[in-house]
């Protein structure tokens, strides 16, 4: 299976394009990039739809906007993890043989409602009649197991934002990046605070965007290989777990991709994961077992942007680059696939992607390398 | 989604104006929300149990992005209280200055509004949690 293409409209508050045109300039996008492709079949990830834009089966409206035809058309929803769940998706129905080349686009109106309501549908993510319903938000849970890491592991508050930071730093090199400008170390002093100890630094910004892909099973001129997917989950909320600080889901499906990949996790040189929060981002590398729990923070390099030899989020983030929301995942995918092929530093080795929803209550992994 | 839903909050009346959760026969665990099979050890032999609604603090944040139609409470502190029974949830905290707030602190369930449905005038209720009034701090104080 491989990735033959792809494109990526700047996250933004495009306050003058609905989702058609978003998901049209992506793969407009991807098409001016690498030539024309001709799927059988268009997978669309969007989260909200339904809230954001009153919009129910979204991707046969986005076939019709694209004047594709004679297509078999898809919509997959897995809250935040939409744009890698529907990676694992394409992958499969090109390897089953029902479909020949799958243009997926991740796409998301997220920003033109009040931050109220913006914040309600996000909540949604986890179990409406439990957590939803009583206004436990994310950004709560997020600050909640904040402070539990905190406390077990000796940080302070400063210690963590050096994670904003870094990702702004990446942003900058980033061209469709949401977020492109530096932060200082103390620039949390004026940053309000959502849920404390969280502030809106410590948060990914609400921004629009679409991304697109183009997999099948040929390479092609150029291509990117998907040398192993795996997926699991656990429970919605973190603190029925065993233990809240350590991502379940997350290690379980990385471990089934490497495995698929035939490889161990120091082969992966690059990877992008989920930082919806600032302490997501340490706990996500720690239950990849790329660093030791609790090290995150002092482990990785504010330099080189990594943990031992593996670059992490050198697209910014979901804190920098953006996160919108159903789009993230194939954002994230494009962005390795973009490295893969231009930087010399890793056409020999393997990228990958995480991707979650809520604090890794349902999990996606995806493992490449550059073949061509 | 902005509405409320009549037959929705009386069919999970068993859940808003009580605690219950799944105790597994099998490993003897306990865990919120309850569910047909035990979040530890997968198995089925799990019944349905209704807490005491006694617990102590274990961690809060403050909130103050709040989502719509909880903007009346800003902010809002959540927190993730231990039941007596042996296991963790997330709650809503009331009847607390911010300030006098302690991790370890006893607390009780309190049933208490969660919202009003302006157009049908419907009104929520559910389970929050309040300070044990005069109870010290620490588990294992502060009951009767």
């Amino acid at each position: 299976m491989f990735i033959n293409a792809g494109g990526a409209v700047e996250v933004d508050r495009h306050f003058d394009k609905g989702f058609k045109a978003l998901a049209l300039e992506a793969f407009r996008r991807l098409e001016s990039g690498y030539g024309s492709v001709e799927p059988d079949t268009l997978v669309i990830s969007s989260m909200a739809p339904e809230s954001m834009s009153e919009q129910i089966g979204i991707a046969g409206v986005i076939a019709d906007h694209l004047a594709l035809r004679r297509l078999k058309v898809f919509r997959v929803e897995m809250g935040e993890a939409s744009g890698l769940a529907a990676i694992l998706t394409a992958y499969s129905l090109v390897s089953s043989g029902l479909s020949r080349g799958v243009l997926v686009i991740g796409v998301e109106k997220v920003s033109e409602y009040p931050v109220s309501l913006i914040a309600k549908v996000y909540s949604m993510i986890g179990d409406s009649d439990y957590t939803g319903l009583y206004g436990i938000s994310p950004a709560s849970e997020a600050a909640i197991l904040a402070k539990i890491y905190m406390d077990r592991y000796g940080y302070s508050y400063e210690d963590l934002f050096k994670w904003p930071v870094l990702m702004h730093k990446n942003a900058v090199k980033n061209p469709h990046a949401q977020l492109r400008f530096m932060l200082k170390s103390d620039s949390y002093k004026d940053s309000p605070i959502i849920s404390e100890p969280l502030r809106l630094l410590d948060a990914y910004p609400f921004g629009d965007g679409a991304s697109a892909l183009y997999i099948s099973g040929a390479p092609g001129d150029t291509a990117v290989e998907i040398s192993g997917v795996g997926s699991s989950n656990d429970s919605c909320d973190a603190v029925s777990r065993e233990d809240p600080l350590f991502f379940r889901s997350v290690r379980e499906s990385f471990d089934d991709a490497l495995r698929m990949a035939g490889i161990a996790r120091d082969r992966v040189k690059y990877i992008e994961i989920h930082d919806s929060y600032t302490p997501y981002a340490y706990i996500v590398l720690e239950s990849l077992g790329l660093v030791e729990r609790g090290d995150a923070p002092r482990k990785i390099s504010m330099e080189s942007s990594s943990i031992d030899t593996t670059y992490v989020n050198i697209s910014g983030g979901l804190k920098a680059r953006g996160h919108p929301w159903g789009a993230t995942g194939v954002y994230q995918t494009y962005e390795v696939f973009r490295s893969l092929l231009g930087e010399a530093e890793l056409s020999d080795s393997y990228g990958a992607v995480q991707s979650m929803n809520g604090p890794g209550s349902q999990s996606y992994s995806v493992i490449m390398r550059r073949v061509r | 989604m902005l509405k409320d839903s009549a037959p929705r909050i009386w069919r999970m009346r068993d859940n808003l104006y009580r605690i219950r959760y799944s105790r597994c026969k099998a490993c003897g665990a306990s865990f919120y929300p309850a569910r047909a099979s035990c979040i530890r050890c997968s198995s089925r032999d799990v019944e349905v149990r209704v807490s005491s609604g006694l617990g102590t603090l274990v961690e809060y944040t403050v909130l103050y992005q709040v989502p719509a139609r909880m903007q009346d409470n800003a902010p809002m502190v959540i927190g993730v209280v231990r039941l007596d029974e042996g296991f963790e949830l997330y709650g809503v905290i009331v009847d607390a200055d911010i300030k006098d707030l302690r991790k370890g602190m006893r607390v009780e369930a309190a049933l208490r509004r969660l919202r009003v449905d302006g157009s049908s005038g419907l009104i929520t209720y559910g389970i929050k949690f309040r300070p044990v009034i005069g109870a010290a701090h620490g588990e294992g104080s502060g009951r009767g």
